[in-house]
């Protein structure tokens, strides 16, 4: 704690904290023009100067760190003509487009001129030519760029993809990237000041002032970040976040157009639906799906007592039950934000890249900013993010219990608690079996020493695995030992939230409807189905994300058609408004409408409220690891490319759908088979049609194949051996 | 015709016709007088009488509409046009989307998009005269000075809802050619002493 004061009140700083940030949090106001919160300070801008009484000369609030006892002056004479220089300096030669720019009415360089009053210029320098550029969804702009480095800073830290890089060159200094890096996030433009870097699609279509805002989250992945839909006359038009604080991945900025549009209400097909429910044997849903419908779904089961199927949720429920009887509480303890500032990271049975891609955002962080280790237990090597992994540790296919214990076995100590298990370890034999050697652990473990956070991620592949019980069990077991904290990352954006709420069954033969879900009778919020729903853009709900928290999604178009709720309410489970339920989850008791969406001055954020974790007294016992299937010839991996996870995210206009069984070279000749060719195959009796493309990157016999074209993907375990038959025509 | 006569309002005592007129009766018995005079005294004829006496002079002071029409002052504020570059003939009109904004009847509907040439261009413009009150801000506001109001009055319709588009208002391009595009001195034109008040932006070449 550091005490001094700033405009002679007096303020305490934490450590590591900047003279800025405690301005910020007691609500002074210093005017920044490349600050940005959620990175490292950049330093390019100067316009946070600030005086120190008693001294000569400007100090960067930024990043200097408060010294006790100072007294800060935020704003002077000499400081305001500081200020003023610098607005000067950034409007020479900047072009007078204000009119068309799509910057205009929230541009940090047009409202600091106006704060700033710069209303002419007395100086001037030879402009260069400087020729606009396209990169995808984004598209650069040189002359409006004031070379505020924010793009850059996030390009690299947040988001981990070194992209984007300053071409030095005094006053033709610019932008440049490396395409081949690029996600195509957008996190670039989100934190543009100006409107130098655009977004594509958005460019030129509507003034800032014109949209209407819907704070809301993200419906693809279970991260469910918060965004802001804006939309005009009933279309969104782009997305924005707080972007000084929170990000987006390229899915969620720029997947927005996935709403059902209905023009009426289709009697026949609803009382269909209504006769549908009363015959049901099973109710099949998706996870894509708010925790209000969710309970009514429920609801619906104990009035009707028909099977509620959600198989990705019952499996995940299942595995949070294991892992709580060795945890002792009923929830894991870590969040994304403890990843960011984590130094040791452990991923195992996670597509670090794709599954949520925040994990991954939130890893570069780490790496960054904290040099944080990361390792990666999985089968298959993701080269893309080779810049964020430390370690690939491949484990064979399914041995992803023998490869949790190994680790359990490497870093617990005190083994006395569950002495039977260790002692049937035989670490020989699983070593030989899963292909982890003992150097890949002893690697682990050195750089293990004198670590202060470190996470275990614990992914989809091990929550869907057969052995799923011994490996939630040895989850708990770590996070009760202390040495990590461990986030389970969820399948599907509200897996978490459902598991909680319903009280889900195996699936029967019988008639089935299914929300989002192929059945006898479809309510699909695609407009594939019999009766049309509202999409997860279209809806008031809450969801239960990966942090744990019950976060808020509002409408941003309105649907014209039926909801569940009206299903419901001819069913005799009778509300008004859907959002009745939130306060009947089963967690706090807080309405709908009073709960929190925002972040405050220092990036604080208050969505909703988390989840408190419950109280497990069950004891349990490790499981010896059992004998390991072999997976042998072509394995497919259900995994998909980034921006893409469901059929939701498939026909988003913005992003790239490409159905490719992609694969090494190693792969293409134990299968036969060449790059381009069409080729079919089964997994969990689906059949799947892909064309094969050969990335050269990749090793090993694992293809990726990717899911998000199914209606519901499989809850099977994501690897599978499958029978590769080419029928080009 | 002088226009002066219309814009000048300095009317002079000397100008007044005093009329004559008794207080309206306030008694029952008042009334019933003034009834019974009106019925039998026939004025009506009397006015019948100083219509036809007129006539008859043809010494005529109303303005013969439609044929013949009063002019209009400049900032006489009637249906919008929209004025071209004089350099290049394209039009002024930018997009920024501020007459939109500002209009009070929100009788301004536009759409913008990204051209072939990375230009924003406007796609769509339409003004609802049925709502437009007329009131200038459009023109005052617009940077270009490419909607201004003109003198067309005239826009009668059988239809309530009477748009303009961006092609009516659009000074034609034969018009434009023949280099015949008035500029008006009117609402939202520059204003006399614009000079003196423009301020620096120096180039160095
Ligand atoms: S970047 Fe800002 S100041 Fe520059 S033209 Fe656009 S709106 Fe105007
Ligand atoms: S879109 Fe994302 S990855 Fe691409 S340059 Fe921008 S920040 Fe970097
Ligand atoms: S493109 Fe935008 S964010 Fe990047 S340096 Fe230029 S002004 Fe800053
Ligand atoms: S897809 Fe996931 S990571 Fe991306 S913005 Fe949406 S919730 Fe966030
Ligand atoms: S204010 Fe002028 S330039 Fe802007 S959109 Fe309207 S007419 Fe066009
Ligand atoms: S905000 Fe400190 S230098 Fe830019």
């Amino acid at each position: 704690m550091i005490k001094f004061f700033i405009d002679s009140k007096e303020v305490t700083a934490k450590k590591g904290e900047s003279i800025l940030e405690v301005a910020r949090r007691e609500d002074i106001y210093i005017p920044t023009m490349c600050y940005l919160p959620k990175a490292t300070a950049i330093a390019s801008c100067r316009m946070c100067s600030i005086e120190v009484q008693g001294q000569e000369g400007f100090v960067l609030s930024c990043n200097t760190p408060p010294v006790e006892g100072i007294n800060v002056i935020t704003n002077s004479d000499s400081l305001y003509h500081e200020r003023q220089n610098i607005m000067k300096l950034y409007n020479v030669n900047h072009p007078l487009q204000c009119g068309v720019c799509d910057k205009s009415g929230e541009c940090d360089l047009q409202n600091k001129t106006l704060e700033f009053d710069v209303g002419e210029q007395d100086f001037a320098v030879r402009d260069q030519a400087r020729k606009k550029k396209k990169w995808g969804i984004h598209t650069y702009d040189p002359a409006l760029c004031i070379l505020c480095e924010k793009c850059a800073t996030v390009c690299n830290e947040t988001v981990g993809n070194e992209a984007l890089f300053i071409k030095p060159g005094g006053y033709k200094s610019h932008i440049e990237i490396d395409l081949s890096n690029c996600i195509q996030c957008g996190e670039c433009i989100s934190v543009c000041p100006v409107g130098a870097m655009a977004s594509t699609d958005f460019k030129y279509t509507s003034n800032a002032w014109e949209l209407d805002k819907v704070p809301s989250s993200c419906a693809h992945c279970s991260s469910a970040c918060s965004l802001n839909y804006e939309s005009k006359d009933g279309t969104i038009m782009r997305v924005t976040n707080e972007s000084d604080f929170s990000s987006l991945c390229g899915a969620g900025r720029f997947g927005f157009d996935f709403e059902n549009r209905v023009l009426n209400k289709d009697e026949n097909a609803f009382n269909e639906a209504i006769e549908s429910f009363k015959r049901a044997q099973n109710v099949v849903f998706s996870s894509f799906i708010t925790n209000e419908e969710a309970y009514i779904l429920n609801e619906l089961k104990k009035k009707l007592g028909f099977n509620l199927v959600n198989e990705d949720a019952r499996l995940f429920g299942e595995f949070m039950k294991n892992f709580s009887t060795t945890a002792s509480e009923s929830l894991y303890n870590a969040t994304i934000d403890d990843l960011k500032i984590s130094d040791f990271i452990i991923s195992i049975g996670c597509s670090i890249e794709s599954d949520n891609p925040m994990i991954k955002f939130a890893a570069s962080q780490a790496v960054k900013n904290k040099k944080a280790w990361v390792a990666s237990i999985a089968p298959v090597v993701e080269h893309d993010i080779s810049n964020v992994v430390s370690q690939y540790i491949n484990n064979e296919v399914g041995s992803e219990e023998a490869a949790l214990a190994m680790i359990t076995d490497t870093f617990i100590e005190d083994k006395a608690s569950q002495q039977t298990f260790f002692d049937s370890l035989d670490l020989g034999y699983l070593s030989g079996e899963s292909n982890i050697s003992e150097e890949e652990l002893d690697l682990l473990k050195t750089k293990f020493a004198r670590k202060l956070n470190p996470i275990l991620v614990i992914g989809e592949d091990v929550i869907n695995h057969p052995r799923a019980k011994n490996i939630a069990l040895l989850a708990g077991y770590l996070q009760k030992s202390e040495l990590f904290k461990v986030i389970i990352v969820p399948p599907s954006t509200n897996t978490l939230g459902v598991s909680l709420i319903c009280d889900l069954d195996k699936p029967q033969d019988g008639f089935s409807v299914g929300y989002n879900a192929p059945a006898d009778f479809t309510l699909s919020a695609k407009g594939s189905g019999d009766l049309d729903m509202p999409a997860l853009n279209q809806q008031e709900g809450t969801f239960v994300n990966i942090d744990k928290d019950l976060v808020v999604l509002n409408a941003a178009i309105k649907h014209h058609g039926y909801e569940l709720n009206d299903i419901a309410n001819a069913l005799g489970v009778e509300s008004e408004n859907i959002i009745d339920y939130t306060s009947k989850l089963g967690f706090k008791t807080i309405e709908f409408d009073d709960l929190d969406n925002y972040y405050d001055n220092v990036g604080n954020a208050y969505r909703g409220y988390k989840i408190e974790s419950k109280k497990n007294r069950k004891k349990a016992t490790l499981d010896e690891v059992e004998e390991l299937a072999e997976y042998n010839g072509s394995v497919v991996y259900a995994r998909n490319p980034l921006r893409q996870f469901s059929s939701f995210t498939k026909d988003c206009k913005q992003l790239d759908a490409k159905l490719e069984l992609v694969g090494s070279e190693q792969f293409a000749l134990a299968s036969k088979i060449k790059s381009g060719d069409h080729v079919k195959f089964s997994v969990d009796n689906v059949e799947f049609s892909r064309v094969f493309k050969l990335d050269k990157h990749m090793k090993g016999t694992v293809a990726y194949n990717p899911t998000f074209d199914m209606d519901l993907k499989s809850s099977g375990y994501r690897y599978n051996q499958v029978k590769l038959e080419v029928i080009n025509e | 015709m002088n226009q002066e006569q219309f814009n000048d309002r300095n009317v002079s005592d000397d100008g007044y016709l005093k009329v004559d007129i008794a207080d309206y009766p306030t008694t029952p018995w008042g009334r019933f007088k003034r009834v019974v005079d009106r019925t039998f005294k026939l004025e009506l004829f009397v006015g019948l009488w100083v219509v036809l006496r007129e006539m008859i002079k043809f010494d005529i002071h109303t303005v013969k509409y439609p044929e013949e029409k009063m002019p209009i002052g400049p900032r006489y504020r009637a249906v919008h046009e929209m004025k071209r570059l004089w350099e290049s003939d394209t039009e002024r009109c930018i997009g920024c989307g501020l007459c939109e904004k500002i209009c009070i009847s929100n009788c301004i509907k536009m759409d913008t998009k990204i051209d072939e040439n990375s230009r924003k261009e406007v796609s769509e413009y339409t003004i609802n005269l049925g709502r437009c009150i007329f009131c200038g801000y459009c023109a005052e506001v617009c940077p270009e000075l490419a909607i201004v109001h003109g003198g067309e009055y005239e826009n009668a319709s059988d239809q309530r809802e009477h748009f303009v588009d961006f092609a009516q208002m659009l000074t034609p391009i034969d018009t434009m050619k023949e280099g015949k595009q008035l500029e008006f001195e009117g609402f939202g034109a520059i204003t006399p002493h614009e000079d003196e008040r423009v301020k620096k932006t120096p180039l160095a070449y």
